[in-house]
């Protein structure tokens, strides 16, 4: 008998039409990573063709502008920092939310709730004050507090939903052997939250990594900038040789790129198990 | 007396594992959104650092101001459009993946690709897919099949419509990618009962389909909301938000005001308006969604 799910011959064309598509959504990528490899006449009569001769000089060039693997480091200091610190202060109060319904803790929550909806760029003008007063300005720390505590909203709103689906009785067992909370949170209740973890360590990590916004705002010096920073201050600056900026604009793609094409299952169900469950 | 000291302690540990998050999120989030509020009632500027309170003149003044007004009109069609897109696609999308192609993996892996990439990069990349002058890709193609030029990005009626192009174009596998997660946590008994019934596609896709997609409708429509009202890199990098305003949005108006100009007090009192709308936009649609999931369940 043939089932719901077995391939159809309406399959076939969908499948054609959709490569079709995928194919129109590459384009764009494949200008720009191809357009690195050629000269502006060149990439301005045939623009889609390979190179008729292939430049390599561009990324160097590009490289030693941007001075990458500084502020390559930079990127990586701040994302890690912060992706690390939301998640360790999110899933510890979270799993006070979600095991501990005071009337205090529910007022907290909805407080905090409010950093879901409302984003912190309202509020430029006194965040920027406040850092410069505590004498952060050009100090990565900065970014990495305002990155945790605007972030910190949405992944207690993630991971308290799910551990509301994740059963009481192991915990309930370990108190009874009396493991004190730190104990069971860390060593019970933890390691089954590592699905909801991945889910927002990746969006964290996707969404620090191409922050510009608070760079921008906080991070003056070319030694203390981030890879985006770099891209930005480029622009522009070759009109007449306009292809000399995408090697620049590859470089300012390519670490999450390559993220992503390595890990490319693992984020994409990491990213799906937290969204859905929640 | 040794379970209430007990009792006490677990108490206490619970409210300390709130404690790292409240502070900070206090000291870096509400403090500077408390003193956003205060600074609107003020005439506080580079001209006036000592502030002095000057009532809700801010506030009159705001729905004067023609700038404003074009910047949250601006924001709002940009949000609505970008929701409204985003999903209509990725829900057939995500359907038509659900089918058990060949080529499943490989197709998931491109459509989710842009999402990665840094929307300040993927605007520069579109300003030059879109760029007028000779070597723009999309007016090439148009000049090859005998079409006129478009002036993506210089036309004032135009602009804001290229940039959610561009948007729709690296976001929309995002959303694809959580219908699709959600579409396989489905009963296939479901469609198979519908099958037997000889149910059309469309019932079944009303009827079955939908109701169970819901959640990540929620997810999907009021993420894309909120993100849509706050658009800011991909602006700045492809218009800057002109040509004259055209492109501005309600972010890039608020640091035109409270920083380029130092307007302190003027552009706090846009920011209190703008956090309100975006909490009204948030609070109608989860009713809404609500109403929605009880009607068809």
């Amino acid at each position: 008998m043939k089932t719901i799910d077995s391939y159809r011959r309406s399959d076939l064309i969908l499948e054609i039409l959709l490569i079709i598509l995928a194919l129109g959504m590459v384009v764009p990528i494949y200008y720009l990573f191809i357009t690195t490899f050629k000269s502006s006449i060149d990439a301005t009569l045939h623009p889609m063709w390979l190179p008729v001769e292939w430049k390599f000089l561009g990324y160097v060039e590009a490289w030693k502008a941007m001075n990458y693997p500084r502020v390559f480091l930079n990127n990586l200091v701040i994302t890690v920092s912060s992706v690390a610190g939301v998640l360790l202060f999110a899933s510890l109060a979270a799993y006070s939310f979600a095991r501990r319904q005071t009337r205090l803790n529910n007022f907290i929550f909805y407080l905090i709730l409010i950093g879901v909806t409302v984003p912190f760029q309202v509020a430029t003008i006194p965040l920027f004050r406040l850092i410069s007063n505590l004498g952060l300005i050009d100090n990565p720390a900065a970014v990495i507090f305002v990155n945790i505590f605007t972030l910190i909203s949405f992944n207690i709103f993630l991971i308290k939903n799910f551990i509301n689906t994740v059963p009481m009785e192991l915990e309930e067992s370990a108190s009874i052997d009396g493991c004190g909370v730190t104990g069971t949170f860390f060593r019970i209740t933890l390691p089954l939250l590592l699905p909801v973890i991945a889910t927002v360590a990746i969006l964290n990590t996707l969404t620090t990594w191409n922050d510009f916004f608070s760079p921008l705002l906080f991070l003056q010096s070319r030694e203390k900038g981030v890879i985006l920073q770099e891209v930005y201050r480029n622009i522009g600056k070759f009109s007449v040789d306009w292809t000399a900026f995408f090697p620049m604009m590859v470089l300012g793609i390519a670490p999450l790129l390559a993220f992503y094409v390595f890990m490319q299952r693992f984020i994409i169900s990491g990213i799906t198990t937290g969204a859905v469950k929640g | 007396m040794k379970t209430t000291g007990w009792n006490l302690k677990r108490n206490v540990t619970f409210q300390l594992f709130v404690l790292p998050a409240l502070i900070g999120y206090l000291i870096f989030y509400i403090y500077p959104l408390v003193q956003t509020f205060i600074y609107s009632f003020t005439n506080y500027s580079l001209y006036h650092l000592d502030m002095e309170w000057i009532g809700i003149d801010n506030y009159t003044r705001l729905f004067k101001d023609d700038s404003v007004i074009i910047g949250i009109k601006n924001t709002v069609i940009y949000a609505l459009l970008i929701t409204l897109l985003q999903n209509g696609l990725a829900i057939p999308l995500a359907i038509a993946l659900n089918r058990p192609l060949k080529s499943r993996n490989g197709l998931r892996l491109v459509f989710f690709a842009p999402a990665v990439l840094s929307p300040l990069v993927v605007g520069f990349l579109w300003s030059y897919l879109m760029s007028s002058t000779d070597y723009g890709l999309i007016n090439q193609a148009l000049r090859a099949i005998g079409l006129n030029d478009v002036n993506w990005l210089g036309n004032p009626k135009l602009a804001l419509y290229s940039i959610l192009l561009t948007q729709v174009w690296q976001w929309t596998g995002y959303a694809m990618v959580i219908y699709l997660a959600n579409l396989q946590g489905i009963s296939k008994d479901y469609y198979e009962a519908a099958s037997i019934d000889g149910a059309k596609a469309w019932t079944v896709f009303r009827q079955i389909t939908l109701p169970l997609l819901l959640p990540s409708i929620s997810f999907n429509t009021v993420m894309g909301m909120i993100g849509g009202l706050k658009v800011f890199d991909v602006i700045f990098a492809m218009t800057g938000g002109g040509p004259g305003h055209s492109t501005e949005t309600i972010v890039m108006t608020l640091i035109n005001k409270g920083i380029t100009e130092s307007q302190f007090g003027y552009g706090s009192s846009f920011a209190v308006v703008f956090s309100l709308l975006i909490m009204i936009v948030a609070f109608i649609q989860l009713k809404v969604l609500k109403k929605w999931e009880e009607r068809l369940f």
